[in-house]
């Protein structure tokens, strides 16, 4: 009775808290949002078109085959691009046709916009030596009479191709580990900053703690002889369950509400059952952790700072803000230390790496190994804490 | 009911003793006005009867359940919830059920006047409305000994008269009550008795509503007659005058005060102010602590 009467109330007290519920659903949810869109410009799976300014000197049949096979090379790319600042101007040498089969041979000259990227000038400069390739491969054909230059372009072109290109068998290996570097935008913000988001559980856990002690309404459950453990059960299951609904409601805005803004959705791979146990683990991590920073925290300022502070140390950390493969090796040795890198790698694992319950239990055992120690720090502070809690308001 | 035998309590590296040598006896249905400036050991003797401390010499003998009921100075309820929900969730830790429960919450909200805000939420009440939770709240438990720490601070008088009479009918109804306060007329008005504690020591330990010999109580416009202070250097068994004029007597026999009236009456001047009239709390407090209040 006692027991349900402190769940009861913390449910509601929770859900009455418009700060509590900013905090948990409405922040994660934006940051979800705004860091898939700033993240799709970086990681892409489908690549912007291009402008380009292809300058041919002097028109010939070879030159016309290099301008067919680099728009085949870069389908949705402009090659005579109106715009005055394009992406890379191309200049075939003047005698382009003529020295097509010399070795070595002297290709066209690049010429790169400053603002182009990195990305950019490699998919470009791939273009043009495919492109070339397949000009000097059409030239020898030519030389040889194994093509007949009386044949349409479009038909000599794909005979080249025929003779350039091969098929590529490719499988996804199953993995566990740092996958980062090959997920999308959506598979790195959405299960970054619902982790994010859970482990803000803290700032309610302990805030609301701090004005229990502060309020005198644990003296009265003193008075009254409430044990501390029940007491502590009775915040924890309900911040609990809010926890999965936060993993609940933030997947499904992934996979549901991302694609109505233009992004690809975010697709569960593996067993439902590997999903339920890094919810739960996820969740007993943060729960424990708040009950460490609650039993840490003197006031609610203090719950404040240590909830938030630590946070962000542990998102910084762990490659919640700038993902692991982006980092310095020394850095994603240092990813390691937090609870949120852990929760990330276990979500890349399912989510990138198609991974089972099996792969990621030594995440999973890394969490409740986390949990564990918080929750004996955070439950011996307490105690000690709420014996020493005395009739005055400042304890 | 309640004893306290010699106890003494000193806080961790604190440089004095916070109680030394306290006992006290209170009775079923009694209530105990608990009185002492900022920091004479009230908190004290209050977190030792609740349990929350433990004497360092000395011994608390509480019979029954040790149920104790606590109405703190401070507000303690949860401001986002409602009235009725304040009152449902510690009717639930007080472990109240079934008809009994319904009787005591009913009781509570009657007599705290709190029937038209139970849909409230408690953060949106006045400060009188939320004492008034906080005493219902700390009444609601059905205890052993109630204890009430400043129920009343910062409200306006007519709430503290509706938690007053409500802690009045708690008392006529048998309960046992330890009462602190800085309104001497509260004190008056609930308690039995009164306990005055002066830097941890019991220095006034009497029933409230016992029969204190009457005084006279006698301001003179300049300079007291000499006859007057003749009279009670022989008719009264103590006597002081006060710098501020008042001059304070204790007849040693009722037969003195028409003497004393005659005499009154032959000086040139009349007395600016004349009483002859039991003293009052605040005036035993006064004496007591020795003027600190």
């Amino acid at each position: 009775m006692r027991l349900l009467a402190l769940m009861r109330t913390e449910w509601r007290l929770a859900w009455r808290d418009p700060h509590a519920m900013g905090v948990l659903f409405v922040m994660p949810a934006l940051f979800v949002l705004i860091m898939a869109h700033a993240m799709s410009g970086i990681i892409r799976t489908d690549l912007p078109p291009l402008q380009l300014a292809v300058e041919v000197p002097v028109s010939s049949p070879a030159s016309e085959f290099f301008l067919a096979a680099l728009q085949a090379q870069l389908p949705d790319s402009s090659l005579q691009s109106d715009d005055p600042v394009v992406d890379a101007r191309i200049r075939l040498p003047d005698d382009f046709d003529d020295k097509l089969l010399d070795t070595p041979h002297q290709g066209p000259t690049l010429s790169f916009a400053a603002a182009s990227d990195t990305l950019q000038r490699a998919r470009i400069r791939n273009a043009v030596i495919l492109a070339l390739a397949q000009t000097r491969l059409a030239a020898f054909l030519l030389d040889s009479g194994l093509l007949d230059e009386r044949e349409p372009l479009s038909s000599r072109l794909q005979h080249v191709q025929e003779q350039t290109e091969s098929r590529l068998p490719e499988y996804q290996i199953l993995s566990s580990g740092s996958l980062a570097a090959s997920a999308n935008a959506g598979q790195l913000s959405v299960p970054a900053w619902l982790i994010f988001g859970m482990f803000f559980i803290v700032l309610p856990m302990s805030s609301r703690l701090q004005q229990e002690f502060q309020s005198g309404i644990l003296l009265r459950l003193r008075v009254i002889r409430l044990a501390p453990l029940l007491l502590l059960v009775g915040k924890l299951l309900p911040y609990s369950l809010l926890n999965l609904i936060q993993f609940a409601a933030l997947l499904a805005l992934g996979c549901f509400i991302l694609p109505l803004t233009g992004l690809p959705a975010l697709e569960l791979h593996g067993s439902w059952q590997a999903y339920v146990l890094l919810a739960m683990c996820i969740t007993l991590a943060s729960c424990s952790f708040g009950v460490l920073i609650s039993a840490l925290a003197r006031s609610s300022e203090q719950a404040l700072l240590l909830s938030a502070g630590s946070n962000l140390m542990l998102a910084a950390l762990g490659g919640i803000m700038v993902p692991k493969s982006m980092m310095p090796a020394a850095m994603q040795q240092l990813a390691e230390l937090s609870p949120m890198g852990w929760s990330q790698d276990a979500f890349l694992t399912l989510l990138v790496g198609q991974g089972s319950v099996a792969d990621i239990l030594p995440a999973c055992g890394s969490l409740l190994l986390f949990a564990l120690v918080c929750a004996l720090t955070g439950t011996f502070l307490l105690r000690h804490r709420l014996r020493n809690t005395l009739w005055t308001s400042q304890n | 009911m309640l004893e306290l035998h010699n106890m003494e309590y000193s806080y961790p590296g604190a440089d004095r003793a916070a109680l030394v040598d306290v006992s006290l006896r209170l009775e079923k249905g009694e209530c105990l006005g608990l009185l002492g400036a900022n920091g004479a050991g009230k908190t004290t003797v209050l977190s030792l009867i609740a349990g929350l401390l433990q004497p360092d010499s000395g011994q608390v003998v509480c019979p029954g359940s040790g149920n104790i009921g606590l109405v703190p100075q401070t507000l303690a309820f949860h401001t986002r919830l409602s009235v009725q929900e304040n009152l449902e969730l510690f009717a639930d830790l007080y472990r109240l059920k079934g008809p009994r429960r319904q009787q005591r919450m009913q009781r509570m909200i009657e007599a705290t006047r709190l029937e038209g805000l139970l849909k409230r939420r408690a953060g949106q009440l006045s400060g009188g409305q939320q004492r008034r939770l906080n005493v219902a709240i700390g009444l609601l438990q059905p205890a052993e000994l109630y204890l009430l720490d400043e129920a009343t601070v910062g409200i306006d008088s007519l709430n503290r008269h509706h938690v007053l009479q409500a802690v009045r009918e708690l008392i006529n109804e048998g309960e046992t009550v330890i009462y602190t306060s800085h309104y001497l007329p509260e004190i008056e008005q609930v308690a039995d008795r009164v306990l005055l504690l002066a830097e941890g020591r019991v220095q006034l330990d009497a029933p409230l509503h016992m029969q204190q010999p009457k005084r006279v109580y006698i301001r003179w416009p300049v300079q007291m007659p000499l006859a007057i202070e003749r009279f009670m250097n022989t008719h009264a068994t103590q006597w002081q005058h006060a710098a501020d004029g008042l001059l304070q007597a204790e007849l040693a026999d009722e037969a003195s005060w028409p003497q004393l009236l005659r005499l009154l009456a032959e000086q040139d001047d009349a007395p600016l102010h004349l009483e002859y009239r039991q003293p009052g709390l605040e005036e035993l407090y006064l004496r007591a602590s020795g003027g600190q209040l």
